[in-house]
């Protein structure tokens, strides 16, 4: 991928569209104990959802002709799940018409208080394109167990809010 | 992540699976300012990638999940790696801390815009336009006020006290949440809350030690361990299991030692439960008992290139 000067010199900004985050529709995740090489299109719910049976361990379903095993995974409480793309380079290039359209039209009035612009034309911007409060997670013939690093990850954020959280004043 | 390739030529753009804070989500009045910029990591100093509210007045830390043999399927598509991406909030003044004490060789009182400055990483300036920023730095500083304008220096004592406090709160939300700190832990990354055995204050304490001292460098760290009085770590592994440890007179890093031990050995494709002798003799010997966020996500990220 090339890269501009500004990108490589760690100047560059990704915003965020606020307005995807609102607005993302729901979306099914599947964290698969395999890899798949390439990040393309699949048909999903062809092959894959109809094929998703309750067993008595767990829901059950194959892939590539292995038995997986799963079971749903909550958000932990207080996040929210969501899945970011970057846009293409260039595809907001088109100005302020651009850019409005994705603030949500009228939010954009105090835009020239910044002495700095937070926005600068090599910065890029990423969007939500779903978002998600669970998601399945897979593992091959069983069900990833309670040490699955996943699950020791999921621990994390109130963890870190613990680390975060500023301290009393003596 | 920002500058993650996409693979193969056809496919789609690369889609990012996170976990953001709720509040980014429902605040109705947000409008720009949420975005994402490369800042040096106060441990490492290498770059690292910072989630900036400038609505909420927050700073997020992304961590990435990562593990190997994962993919994601997405409603109708497949992303290839099953990163799962966390935004937990930071407290910024590990930051600026990093930044102040980079200063404090000058070893003079100076206004902030002339100590949060970076080459590498510019919007670092970012961090200066939170104004909760000028309460928190009573934490960490000495301050003088000339002329209506706030002057700082560094200062190792303040700054102690504050990491003390820091470990204390992070002690007892490693208590409240039932992770095992224990030698054991290095063993069994994630025991359920119901193990036999008690763990330790002290276990909790370098537990935590080693939490905070992923958000400072090591030389701080080394200062608090002091600090708090915890024994002096063994010099090295007898026999050390990287060959990245160079046999010298200096003492290892401990940073090496704990994160080959959890990612290289334990955290292969085998069991948990499946531990060698070699493992187990590996955990008594280990006395430092600091622990890495890395326990909770996958390997380290390899060096963008």
């Amino acid at each position: 991928m090339e890269r501009s000067d500004e990108e490589v010199a760690g100047k560059q900004r990704v915003h965020v569209r606020p307005a995807t985050l609102r607005g993302a529709a729901p979306g099914t995740l599947h964290l698969l104990p395999c890899e798949v090489a390439g990040n393309r299109p699949a048909p999903v719910d062809c092959f894959f959802t109809p094929a998703i049976r309750q067993g008595p361990d767990g829901l059950e379903v194959s892939f590539r002709g292995r038995s997986l095993r799963g079971e749903e995974v909550a958000v932990p409480p207080g996040l929210v799940g969501c899945v970011l793309a970057m846009e293409e380079k260039g595809a907001v290039m088109t100005g302020l018409k651009g850019k409005q359209a994705f603030s949500g039209g009228s939010e954009n009035d105090d835009e020239d208080e910044e002495l700095q612009p937070l926005e600068r034309d090599f910065d890029r911007f990423i969007g939500a394109t779903a978002t998600f409060s669970r998601f399945t997670l897979w593992g091959l013939e069983t069900v990833p167990g309670p040490d699955a690093k996943v699950r020791g990850a999921l621990t994390w954020p109130s963890l870190a809010a613990a680390i975060h959280a500023q301290v009393p004043e003596d | 992540m920002a500058a993650g390739g996409e693979r193969g030529g056809a496919g789609l753009p690369r889609q990012y699976v996170f976990l953001l804070p709720e509040c980014l989500k429902d605040a109705p009045k947000i409008k720009s300012g949420l975005m994402f910029v490369k800042l040096a990591n106060p441990c490492s100093g290498e770059g690292a990638m910072y989630l900036f509210s400038m609505c909420l007045q927050q700073l997020f830390e992304i961590k990435i999940f990562k593990e190997k043999h994962h993919s994601w399927f997405i409603d109708q598509s497949v992303q290839s790696e099953g990163h799962l991406h966390f935004a937990t909030p930071m407290d910024p003044l590990f930051l600026v801390l990093h930044y102040l004490r980079k200063a404090d060789k000058a070893g003079k009182f100076q206004p902030l815009d002339q100590v949060v400055v970076d080459d590498m990483f510019p919007n670092c300036v970012l961090l200066l336009q939170f104004p909760e920023l000028e309460k928190l730095l009573c934490h960490v500083t000495e301050e003088k006020e000339i002329d209506g304008k706030k002057y700082y220096k560094y200062s190792k004592e303040k700054t102690l006290k504050w990491l003390e406090k820091k470990v204390n709160q992070t002690t007892a939300a490693l208590k409240a949440s039932n992770i095992t700190v224990g030698a054991r832990v290095q063993s069994a990354a994630f025991l359920p809350g119901d193990q036999v055995s008690r763990d330790k204050e002290e276990d909790y304490i370098r537990y935590a030690h080693g939490l905070i001292s992923e958000y400072i460098s090591k030389e701080l760290s080394d200062n608090l361990s002091k600090y708090l009085k915890l024994p002096e770590p063994l010099p090295s592994l007898p026999n050390p299991p990287s060959k990245k440890i160079k046999l010298s007179d200096e003492p290892v890093e401990a940073k090496e030692d704990y994160t080959k031990f959890n990612t290289t050995d334990l955290k292969t494709d085998k069991k948990n439960s499946k531990v060698t002798a070699a493992q187990k003799a590996l955990a008594k010997v280990d006395k430092r008992g600091m622990k890495s966020i890395d326990t909770f996500f996958g390997a380290k990220l390899k060096k963008k290139k």
